[in-house]
């Protein structure tokens, strides 16, 4: 009988994973990845009562339950790669990470370890032989933050919720009586929680007062405390009263100046051109051509033309992309497959 | 409740009483009015909440001026600890509202024995000249163990006697957290030989969030409340009436019935006990076997881990403590069982069952099929 090493949150995605498996007759081990413990000023972290949630569907199921403690490891090499990349101006995306870095990784090495033939997670995507594939429910689609996977991980990993839409998943987990089929789903990244993400890093990162300026006028509009904050194409959290919106366009992380503009229009807010770093491929390099991509989560497939020039990796949009940050990903797609993608290191208007 | 519900989890909390909910009443409603305002109907309201105090103190021994109601054990701990400060002497297998507050001052730990006695002799060692207060929980909340009171009060007095012959005024106190005794065994202050004492009316079929702490004519109080000057400047706030008149009639009732209640639950807890350990050869039954709540039984099955049988005892309607780790702990041992020396693989296959006022011998019976069977069950399936 095959082994199967269900990742279990202690949410609902999970808890059916774990449960359609006993269901096809895998051996399934149900597990809880400790990843992050600490509770942060104004929310307490939900991982005992999680991990109580997880280890009660497990018994329900009557399967095993073990915890797999990352702890160390995920402080290394997904929020310490966060909090570094907003030091060097740039966005991040530590969900993207943790499944490079962990879940895939870390997981999955401690699990074949352990003797698993095969892990699962609670994840909406398919794979198909190595490929990984959108998920049926394009809304829930969450191959945005698995593009860095390998293909040798894919081979030894089930996704069983590929097929099913949120809404199904509810009730499939309601007709089995799932301890956890009416658990709200957990909002945002994990361990940052509800507070924001800007709450999170003033643990990490000192508050530097600095100024607001308009990219047009060159006038100070107000002050911020830390460019560090702030993400191009960022709207809220300006503070600068009334009229219109403003729209982070800029930041100069050596003076700690942010620069903004009530113009939608403005060309600095759009690309059309992106380079791209640390990229990676699932299985095999592309061709140069024209794919479907995407510069974030849930975000409308469009079109790009893929290029390689002296090392470098580039695409050219077929429409112009607002608020492209450096430091999220681009994911590429041939039509539902998922073929790689990579960090955005630089955009801009010009090809 | 659900009626299908089997409630094993009495040390934890306890359901209110229904004559105690109707004596609290009307003082959430027609009686609503501010003890301290000048009228006749508030008036009313400050005598009957004086009246509750005075029935209150009635059950200890005690007189209702030397009561401080508190919103729960804890702040009357945190009161009685601070409020006589210096260097105190407690035990390692007492609950975390006393280990907690002592950390705040000089301390010293003494050990528990295997059984989860805490001698006389052990206390005696650990007072020094500084010593201005010993803390000793009454029964333990995990083991139920019944502590020897009376040989420490006497410790405590030969320390006081002595520091007077010498000329020594340093005040030393007894203290004990009586919440999980109350109702069950004599509280009596000066049978017990203490000079504070904590309650917490949630333990014994009252509402939650309302606690006293009894102290001595001859202790100081210093207050950590501040504001109106209620209960004699030393905890501010507006009196819970409602909740004193609860607490109040919750004693009363458990004073009524104790003897027999104390018989009926032993029965039933010697019964579970032996139907459990008649299934399993190799549990392990952790506290003092005789100096025990009579309602409480901590037993162990070695291997097993011991939340799994909580779940599954949860998904058929039977409510059980882990006699120690578990998730919602944060993973972390009890500190009791590390304490009283029980290995790891003991300590964490340990449930605490402790019966009460809901159990019954025929859902008693029938949970001690439910848990065998779950446990049955789940060495099956760990060793398949």
């Amino acid at each position: 009988m095959t082994k199967v090493y269900v990742g279990m949150s202690g949410g609902v995605d999970s808890s059916l994973t774990a449960a359609l498996l006993v269901e096809q007759g895998y051996d399934v081990t149900g597990v809880y990845m400790k990843n992050w413990t600490q509770d942060l000023p104004g929310m307490k972290c939900p991982w005992a009562d999680d991990l109580a949630d997880a280890k009660r569907v497990a018994v329900q199921l009557g399967i095993d339950f073990k915890v797999f403690d990352f702890e160390n490891e995920y402080k290394h090499k997904v929020v310490d790669y966060m909090i570094d990349e907003y030091k060097l101006g740039r966005t991040p995306n530590p969900d993207i990470m943790c499944n490079q870095e962990v879940k895939f990784k870390l997981f999955l090495e401690a699990a074949l370890e352990d003797g698993a033939d095969m892990i699962a997670t609670g994840h909406y995507a398919r794979v198909d032989s190595g490929k990984l594939k959108m998920a049926a429910d394009e809304n829930k689609d969450q191959t945005y933050f698995l593009y860095r996977v390998t293909g040798e991980a894919l081979r030894k990993t089930l996704f069983p919720l590929g097929e099913f839409t949120k809404p199904e998943v509810r009730e499939m987990a309601e007709a089995r009586g799932l301890f956890t089929a009416g658990k709200k789903d957990s909002q945002g990244i994990c361990f940052v929680g509800q507070i924001g993400i800007r709450e999170f890093l003033t643990q990490y990162v000192e508050q530097k007062p600095g100024a607001i300026i308009d990219k047009h006028t060159g006038k100070v509009l107000g002050r911020h405390d830390g460019a560090i904050f702030y993400t191009l194409g960022q709207r809220h959290g300006l503070d600068l009263g009334g009229g219109l919106p403003y729209y982070v366009v800029g930041k100069n992380m050596d003076k700690n100046e942010v620069y903004v503009t009530t113009d939608l229009n403005d060309s600095a807010l759009w690309s059309g051109n992106v380079a791209l770093e640390s990229v990676h491929w699932i299985n095999s390099q592309p061709g140069e051509g024209t794919y479907k991509i995407r510069i974030r989560h849930r975000a409308v497939l469009e079109e790009a033309t893929l290029f390689f020039k002296d090392n470098a990796v580039r695409l050219v949009l077929a429409h112009e992309q607002r608020a492209v940050a450096p430091g999220q990903s681009v994911v590429i797609y041939d039509n539902d497959t998922v073929l790689g993608g990579g960090i955005i290191a630089s955009a801009g208007s010009q090809v | 409740m659900d009626k299908s519900v089997i409630y094993l989890d009495h040390a934890a909390a306890t359901p209110l009483d229904s004559r105690v909910l109707e004596a609290m009443q009307p003082y959430f409603s027609d009686a609503f009015y501010n003890p301290s305002s000048p009228y006749a109907p508030a008036l009313n309201v400050r005598r009957a909440y004086d009246a509750a105090k005075q029935t209150l103190a009635q059950t200890i021994g005690g007189r209702g001026d030397e009561l401080v109601m508190t919103a729960g054990a804890t702040e009357s701990i945190n009161l009685a600890f601070t409020s006589i400060g210096g260097h105190v002497v407690t035990a390692n297998i007492e609950h975390h509202a006393v280990l907690q507050v002592a950390k705040h001052h000089e301390h010293t730990i003494v050990a528990a024995d295997e059984k989860g006695i805490v001698t006389a002799e052990v206390i005696k060692a650990a007072i020094t000249p500084a010593t201005r207060l010993v803390s000793i929980g009454l029964a333990n909340n995990e083991l139920g163990t019944i502590q020897p009171l009376r040989d420490i009060a006497t410790a405590v007095k030969t320390e006081r006697t002595k520091r007077l012959e010498r000329g020594d005024m340093t005040p030393i106190y007894l203290h004990t957290d009586a919440s999980q005794g109350a109702g069950l065994i004599d509280i009596h202050v000066s049978r017990l030989g203490v000079d504070l004492l904590t309650l917490n009316a949630g333990k014994v079929y009252g509402p939650k969030q309302v606690g006293l702490l009894w102290a001595a004519p001859h202790v100081r109080l210093a207050p950590q409340i501040m504001g109106g000057g209620q209960e004699r400047g030393l905890r501010s706030g507006t009196e819970n009436v409602a909740g004193t008149v609860g607490f109040s009639k919750a004693m009363e009732l458990a004073d009524k019935k104790r003897g027999n209640e104390v018989k009926r639950l032993q029965q039933l807890r010697d019964n579970l006990q032996k139907k459990l350990a008649d299934a399993f050869p190799d549990a392990v039954i952790s506290g003092h076997l005789k100096r025990r709540l009579p309602g409480h039984l901590h037993i162990s099955f070695p291997g097993i881990d011991a939340e799994r049988i909580v779940f599954a005892l949860e998904m058929r309607g039977v409510l059980v403590a882990t006699g120690s780790a578990c998730a919602a702990n944060k993973g972390t041992r009890s500190h009791v069982l590390t304490a009283i020396g029980l290995a790891p693989e003991v300590a964490d296959g340990s449930l605490r069952l402790t019966l009460g006022q809901l159990s019954t011998q025929e859902n008693t019976d029938q949970a001690a099929a439910i848990i065998i069977e779950e446990i049955i069950k789940e060495r099956q399936r760990a060793n398949a």
